[in-house]
């Protein structure tokens, strides 16, 4: 049965990279604006295993086929300072995200100033939140170094709720001084009232929901010698509110999340170092006496680097760490508390891997992950957290195609 | 166990990599030995007003930002396809960017809805052709390549 609905999956999604040729030739077809019309568009499949608990789908011990994106996006550029673009995302993640077909992204990008030295403008819409180097494009496989990105600070578990939020961008934009220096500040309303932005902070099964107030974002950039160099400082604030449902044992408390981000990158002709460090508050309240109320400072970093072995080969070698709470990094406090396992409070992940690129359209993937801690497992794939185990493995491989 | 078998093959396949790059790197240096490279050179259409740009300027058009130039003349940016000897020879010596680099910021703004790819032509001979003919239009090709229809220009 199961080898027959794998089969069928494949089938599909062979299919689909034919429906996706298909549409390449239309979008070449499709230049009605003289090239101002832009489609373009990418197509993810992954196997997913895990030697200990469940990673995107059920992938203990078998293959899990749940991990998949599917993007087509169009952009015209209607005038010098004006741009429309909007993406249609299909992206499955195990118990996070059931696939359906949502609009990634829908905005309109104007451009009022722009000189020799610089521009600035406004994007308003549902428009992608900067976070860190990768998130703007983090379900793009070309964009990302690695299967996945790295998960202390890239969650799988959070991300409708980081990923976009509707509303509006400020950025500026100087170049001169031998770099790039690029501002952003933006304010919107990010996806809250989600199943998996509920799990992933009040926990599996909540009748309630929660709601957003403005969430509010800055980035700094700066890119030298042609990003060579890139350094950037990401903070955010986002303030959640959870009305509880009938019969819910929560009270309606409050949630608020600081992030603040430094990422750093060094790219030469044939290798990149990357590294980033969070440290991200939590503080939740009035929530009643069954829920872990409290402020807590998270922290999360990695360091990456990667390398050209032959022409269109990549290696990747990568440490992660996870910590929830950086005063009780083992999570002894937390687990004396709430008698949940103390590893479910901190991930420890050593990824190595390998890109292959068959083509420019078309890449091959394969990453082991030898983690320490079920920190960023979601509750989803895992319901109970006695049957986690503290040390796993992971196993991935992807195929990912693109017009 | 399964897991344990398939890192054992991520790391022998890592091993014969190591292999090739050595191989890789050796054949490398002998293709950029053997290739005297012709230098590359910015051109714009004839009407354009300016003879020089600075080059972080230059960066923000081929990198698909800064859609103005000069003033608030419309750019049209036409490039070669990414393994084209000539767009890694622009892309390092005039851009100082590296083509994987310029390809990755391109990707990064088309897939967050903030940009545009360039247009690709199939050659520098056509490149001259479309930049000869297309108002604001900007591109490269080879120093001996250059024609009285396209203008060059300096960097400063």
């Amino acid at each position: 049965m199961y080898a027959y609905s794998g089969f069928a999956k494949s089938a599909v999604t062979v299919a689909l990279i034919g429906a996706l040729s298909l549409t390449t030739t239309l979008a070449r077809a499709l230049d009605l604006f003289d090239g101002d019309l832009q489609v373009h568009g990418f197509l993810m499949q992954s196997l997913i295993n895990t030697d200990d608990n469940n990673f995107l789908g059920r992938s203990k011990d078998r293959f899990s086929t749940d991990f998949r994106e599917i993007g087509v996006n169009a952009s015209w550029r209607a005038t010098p300072e004006v741009q429309l673009s909007a993406e249609l995302l299909s992206h499955r993640a195990g118990g996070t995200d059931d696939g359906d077909l949502r609009l990634d992204y829908g905005l309109v990008d104007w451009t009022p100033y722009s000189s020799e030295s610089g521009r600035g403008g406004v994007r308003f819409g549902r428009v992608k939140t900067s976070y860190g180097l990768y998130n703007k494009t983090r379900d793009v496989p070309f964009t990302r170094p690695s299967v996945i990105l790295p998960q202390s600070i890239y969650f799988e578990r959070t991300r409708n709720l980081t990923v976009s939020a509707d509303g509006g961008e400020i950025y500026v934009e100087n170049y001169g001084g031998g770099g790039l220096l690029s501002a952003s500040f933006a304010l919107g309303l990010p996806h809250a009232d989600t199943e998996s932005a509920r799990v992933a902070l009040v926990g599996l099964n909540r009748p309630g929901r929660l709601e957003s107030d403005l969430a509010s974002n800055f980035q700094l950039l700066y890119e030298e010698a042609g990003g060579k160099y890139r350094v950037s400082l990401t903070a955010a604030r986002l303030d959640l509110r959870y009305k509880p449902g009938a019969g819910d044992s929560l009270r309606a408390g409050r949630l608020g999340l600081t992030p603040v981000v430094f990422s750093a990158q060094y790219n030469a002709e044939k290798w990149s170092l990357t590294g980033e460090y969070a440290v991200r508050r939590t503080s939740a309240r009035d929530f009643g006496p069954f829920f872990y109320n409290g402020r807590a400072d998270g922290e999360s970093y990695y360091l990456q680097g990667t390398y050209q072995l032959a022409p269109r080969w990549e290696a990747l070698l990568r440490y992660d760490a996870y910590y929830a709470d950086r005063s009780d990094r083992n999570g002894r406090d937390f687990a004396a508390a709430t008698r949940v396992p103390a590893f479910t409070r901190f991930a420890k992940d050593w990824t190595t891997g390998v890109r292959f690129d068959v083509t420019p359209a078309f890449m091959l993937r394969a990453e082991a992950h030898r983690v320490d801690g079920a920190g960023f497992l979601p509750a989803q794939d895992n319901p109970n957290p006695l049957a986690l185990r503290q040390k796993w493995n992971l196993f991935m491989l992807l195929g990912s195609f693109r017009f | 166990m399964q897991t344990n078998l398939l890192i054992k093959y991520v790391v022998s396949l890592l091993r014969s990599c190591a292999v090739r790059v050595f191989a890789a790197c050796l054949l490398c240096n002998v293709a950029q030995a053997q290739n005297d490279e012709v230098p590359m050179v910015v051109i714009a259409h004839p009407g354009t007003s300016r003879d020089a740009i600075p080059r972080e300027s230059l960066r923000a058009i081929f990198g698909m930002l800064l859609h103005k130039w000069p003033a608030d003349t419309p750019v049209r940016v036409f490039v070669l396809r990414d393994d084209a000897p000539e767009h890694a020879t622009f892309s390092k010596t005039i851009l100082q960017v590296f083509p994987h680099q310029l390809r990755m910021a391109w990707d990064r703004q088309v897939f967050s809805g903030q940009g545009q790819y360039p247009e690709q032509l199939g050659s520098t001979q056509e490149i001259l052709v479309r930049v000869a003919t297309t108002p604001g239009a900007m591109g490269y090709v080879k120093a001996n390549e250059v024609n009285q229809n396209v203008r060059v220009l300096r960097i400063r």
